[in-house]
C-alpha cells in the first residue's frame, strides 16, 4: 500500500471500473480500492441468494432452489446492442470474457396494456399501436429519420436538425400525441418530455440507436450478460490488472488527503497512506464533495412465471411512458430469467424502476408492478442520486454520477468517458489496447 | 482463422501469488521462462488458446497438434491477471471454466494448505469444473515439505481431483505431460445437459463491424 500511484481509483462500481481499465492501458500506474469484500459495488449482482435477503433483512424462504444459482442486480440495465458500452467492450477486449443473450422483448405501455414497440417499417405495419393512416405517416417519419444524414443536406427535405426541435419534426409528420409518446419514451429512450423542445438532432441519433441495435441481434435492441451485470465491472477490473492495476478489497478508505494547494495527494486507510496525483471514485467515498439530485426507486421482484401478455419471454424491457400513467418521468420494467443463470430454474426476476416524483415512492411504481401478474417475493430500495459539486480540474478528485434511473448503459458510459477526459486531459486511445502475451519486454 | 470455430475449453490457473501460474502459462504459451519475480511476470498475460488433438484408434493419446482438424480440442488456458497478489480474483474468472489446476509450491507449504480456499471458489463459481493438482517448482531440492500422503489427503477429503501432477517451469519438467493429460480429460467429459442448455443461444460480441481488436494468435499448425 505505501507506495505511489498515478490514480487511485476507489470503488469497483461499474464506472469505476472502466475507468481503472483506461488508466491502465494508458500506462498509468493504478491502485483500485473497494470497501466491500466482492467487487462490483451497486453494480455488483447479489449471490447467493441468502444474501440479498439477508440485505433486506427478509427472512430466508427456501422455495427458491439453490442460492446459488441466483445473481441478482441491484441497478437494472440493458446493454443497447450498437451503444456505447457494447463499443467499449469490443474496443478494450473485454467483450471476450463475457457472454450475452440478446433480450426477447421489447414493450412499450399503453392505455392499460402492453404492446410490442414497432422500430421498423415492418413492424410498424403490423402493430396494435396506431390505427391504419397513422401507421403510414410513423412508416415514412421512420424512413426519413433513417435516411437523414446530418453531413449531406440532400437528405434534410426541408428539415435541419441542428434548429427545429422535435415537436416540429413530429408535426411535419403529422404524427398523433400517442406516436410521439411512444416513439420519444420507448424508442429514443427519453426519461420525460424536455427532448420535445429541443433541436431534434439528438431525438433522431437516438432513434437510429435503436432500431441500428435491433438490427444487430433480432428480436430487441438489447442485450444481457449471462450470469447479471456484476460480470461487467469484473471484466473491466481484469483488464486493469491484466494491464499492471493493482486491486485490494474490503479495504476502508479513512480520508482522501490533499496537499496545501488543495489537491489530491494520496488516501489514508487506518494508519496507512498510500500517494498518488489523481483520486476517481464513486459518490459514496466522498459524501461531502456531492449533492443529492434526486431519488431512484428500484423493485427488485421474484416470480415464477413470464412477464403476462410477452409471449412467454425469457427476458423483456416494458416502458411506461410518463404521460400514460400521469407522471412526469418514465416507469421501467425489466425482467431476466434462469436462462440468463441469474436464478434457479423456473425463476425470473423482474426490476420496476422510476425516477421519484412524490413522498410515497411505493405507490409510483405500481402501474409497473401491476404488469408482473402474481409476485412472490419484493425487496424494494429508494436510493440517492448524487453528483459531483465541481468538476475535478482542481482538485484532481474525479467523481462519478449515482446511476441513473435510465434502463441502459448510454448515460454511464457518457459519464465514464467525460471523467476519463477531465481527467487525463485527452479522449481514450483505443489502440493503446493491445491482447499479447506479454513477452516482448 | 480456420480453426476459429473449435469451441475453446477454458482451463484456469488457481493458487497463491507467486507459486508459478504465470509460469505455467508461459511455459504453455510459448515454453519460456522468466526468473524474475517481480509484477512483470504476470503482466500482460490473458488467456491463450491451444490446440490438442485425439489420436483415435490408440489409448486416446492427445498432444500439442500437427495432425488433421480431426477430434480437435482447443484448450483455453487463463492466468488470473495477478488480482490474487492482494486481493481475491473475481467470480467471472470461474465462469464457464471446464477445468481447473490448483497450483502450489513444492518448497512452500502455506501455498499447499491455502488450496482448500482456493477450491471452494472454483467449487462455488465453476462447480462442474474438473480439478486437476499441480506442485510446481519440483526442481528446487526439498525435503519434502509437501508430503506425498499430503497431497493423497488432500485428494481423499475433497473427492474430486482428475489428476496429480508435478511440474517445473524453470526445466520445462513434466508441464506438456500435465495439459496433454488435461486435454484428455476434457475431451472425454460432457457438461451437464441443464448448463449446456442455458449456454444455448448465448454469444460473445464480435469485432465483425468494428476492426481494431485483434484475434488470439491460433498456434496450432494443422
Ligand atoms: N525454481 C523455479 N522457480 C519458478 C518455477 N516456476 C515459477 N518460478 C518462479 O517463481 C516466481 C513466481 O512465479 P509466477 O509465475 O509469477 O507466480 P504466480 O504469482 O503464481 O503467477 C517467479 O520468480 C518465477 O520465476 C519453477 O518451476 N522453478
Ligand atoms: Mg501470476
Amino acid at each position: 500500500m505505501d507506495e505511489e500511484y498515478d490514480a487511485i481509483v476507489l470503488g469497483t462500481g461499474l464506472k469505476e471500473c472502466i475507468l481503472s481499465g483506461m488508466l491502465s492501458v494508458s500506462g498509468k500506474k493504478v491502485l483500485h480500492i473497494d470497501r466491500n469484500k466482492y467487487y462490483g459495488g451497486e453494480s455488483a449482482s447479489i449471490t447467493p441468494l441468502e444474501e440479498l435477503f439477508e440485505k433486506y433483512s427478509t427472512p430466508v424462504d427456501p422455495a427458491y432452489g439453490r442460492g446459488r444459482d441466483w445473481n441478482v442486480d441491484l441497478i437494472p440495465k440493458f446493454l443497447m446492442a450498437n451503444g456505447q458500452l457494447v463499443k467499449l467492450l469490443i474496443h478494450t477486449g473485454v467483450t471476450r470474457y463475457l457472454e450475452f443473450k440478446s433480450c426477447e422483448g421489447s414493450y412499450v405501455y399503453k392505455g392499460g396494456k402492453i404492446s410490442k414497440v414497432p422500430a421498423d417499417e415492418r413492424e410498424a405495419l403490423g402493430s396494435d399501436l396506431m390505427g391504419l393512416f397513422e401507421k403510414r405517416r410513423f412508416k415514412n417519419f421512420l424512413v426519413f429519420v433513417q435516411e437523414y444524414d446530418p453531413a449531406d443536406p440532400k437528405t434534410w427535405k426541408d428539415f435541419d436538425s441542428r434548429t427545429q426541435t422535435t415537436q416540429q419534426l413530429y408535426e411535419k409528420f403529422g404524427l398523433d400525441a400517442n406516436t410521439q409518446d411512444f416513439t420519444g419514451h420507448a424508442i429514443a429512450l427519453y426519461r420525460d418530455d424536455e427532448y420535445l423542445a429541443k433541436p431534434a438532432g439528438d431525438a433522431m441519433k437516438r432513434i437510429k440507436l435503436y432500431s441500428e441495435s435491433l438490427a444487430r441481434y433480432g428480436k430487441s435492441p438489447y442485450l444481457y450478460p449471462m450470469y447479471g451485470l456484476g460480470e461487467l465491472p469484473q471484466g473491466f477490473a481484469r483488464l486493469s490488472a491484466i494491464y499492471g492495476g493493482t486491486y485490494m478489497l474490503d479495504k476502508q478508505v479513512d480520508e482522501i488527503v490533499m496537499d496545501a494547494e488543495g489537491k489530491v495527494c494520496g488516501i489514508r486507510s487506518g494508519g496507512e497512506i498510500a500517494k498518488c496525483k489523481q483520486v476517481y471514485c464513486d459518490p459514496t467515498y466522498v459524501p461531502e464533495r456531492v449533492r443529492k439530485t434526486g431519488q431512484v426507486i428500484r423493485c427488485i421482484c421474484l416470480m415464477d412465471h413470464p412477464v403476462p401478455n410477452t409471449k412467454d419471454a425469457l427476458s423483456t424491457q416494458i416502458i411506461i411512458p410518463q404521460k400514460q400513467v400521469g407522471r412526469r418521468s418514465d416507469i421501467y420494467v425489466s425482467v431476466v430469467s434462469y436462462t440468463h443463470q441469474v436464478a434457479a430454474k423456473g425463476w425470473f426476476v423482474a426490476m420496476v424502476s422510476t425516477t421519484v416524483e412524490t413522498a410515497t415512492p411505493e405507490e409510483e411504481i405500481r402501474p409497473g408492478l401491476a404488469l408482473l401478474g402474481p409476485i412472490r417475493q419484493k425487496f424494494v430500495t429508494v436510493s440517492d442520486y448524487y453528483e459531483a459539486l465541481d468538476p475535478g480540474q482542481s482538485t484532481q478528485l474525479f467523481i462519478s454520477t449515482s446511476y441513473d434511473a435510465t434502463t441502459h448503459f448510454e448515460t454511464t458510459c457518457l459519464d465514464v468517458l467525460d471523467i476519463f477526459k477531465r481527467g487525463t486531459g485527452e479522449d481514450f486511445d483505443f489502440s493503446k489496447v493491445k491482447h499479447n502475451l506479454g513477452d516482448e519486454e | 482463422m480456420a480453426s476459429a470455430k473449435i469451441p475453446a475449453q477454458k482451463v484456469i490457473l488457481c493458487g497463491d501469488y507467486g507459486v508459478g501460474k504465470s509460469s505455467i502459462f508461459r511455459r504453455f504459451a510459448n515454453d519460456t521462462f522468466v526468473a524474475s519475480n517481480d509484477r512483470k511476470s504476470t503482466l500482460g498475460l490473458d488467456f491463450y488458446n491451444k490446440a490438442f488433438c485425439s489420436e483415435s484408434g490408440t489409448d486416446g493419446h492427445t498432444h500439442a497438434c500437427q495432425c488433421p482438424p480431426i477430434s480437435k480440442l482447443m484448450v483455453q488456458l487463463w492466468d488470473t491477471g495477478g488480482m490474487e497478489r492482494v486481493a481475491t480474483v473475481t467470480s467471472s474468472y470461474y465462469k464457464f471454466s471446464e477445468a481447473a489446476i490448483l497450483v502450489y509450491s513444492v518448497d512452500n507449504p502455506d501455498s499447499f494448505n491455502s488450496l482448500a480456499n482456493h477450491l471452494l471458489e472454483v467449487a462455488s463459481f465453476a462447480e462442474n469444473a474438473k480439478i486437476f493438482l499441480c506442485g510446481n517448482k519440483i526442481d528446487i531440492i526439498t525435503s519434502d515439505l509437501v508430503s506425498n500422503d499430503d497431497v493423497d489427503n488432500f485428494c481423499e477429503q475433497c473427492g474430486i481431483v482428475s489428476g496429480i501432477f508435478k511440474t517445473s517451469c524453470k526445466t520445462g519438467e513434466g508441464v506438456n505431460d500435465m495439459f496433454d493429460e488435461i486435454a484428455r480429460v476434457i475431451s472425454t467429459s460432457s457438461r451437464s445437459r441443464h448448463e449446456l442448455l442455458q449456454l444455448e443461444q448465448s454469444f460473445k460480441l464480435t469485432t465483425a463491424d468494428i476492426d481494431s481488436a485483434e484475434q488470439q494468435p491460433d498456434n496450432c499448425v494443422c
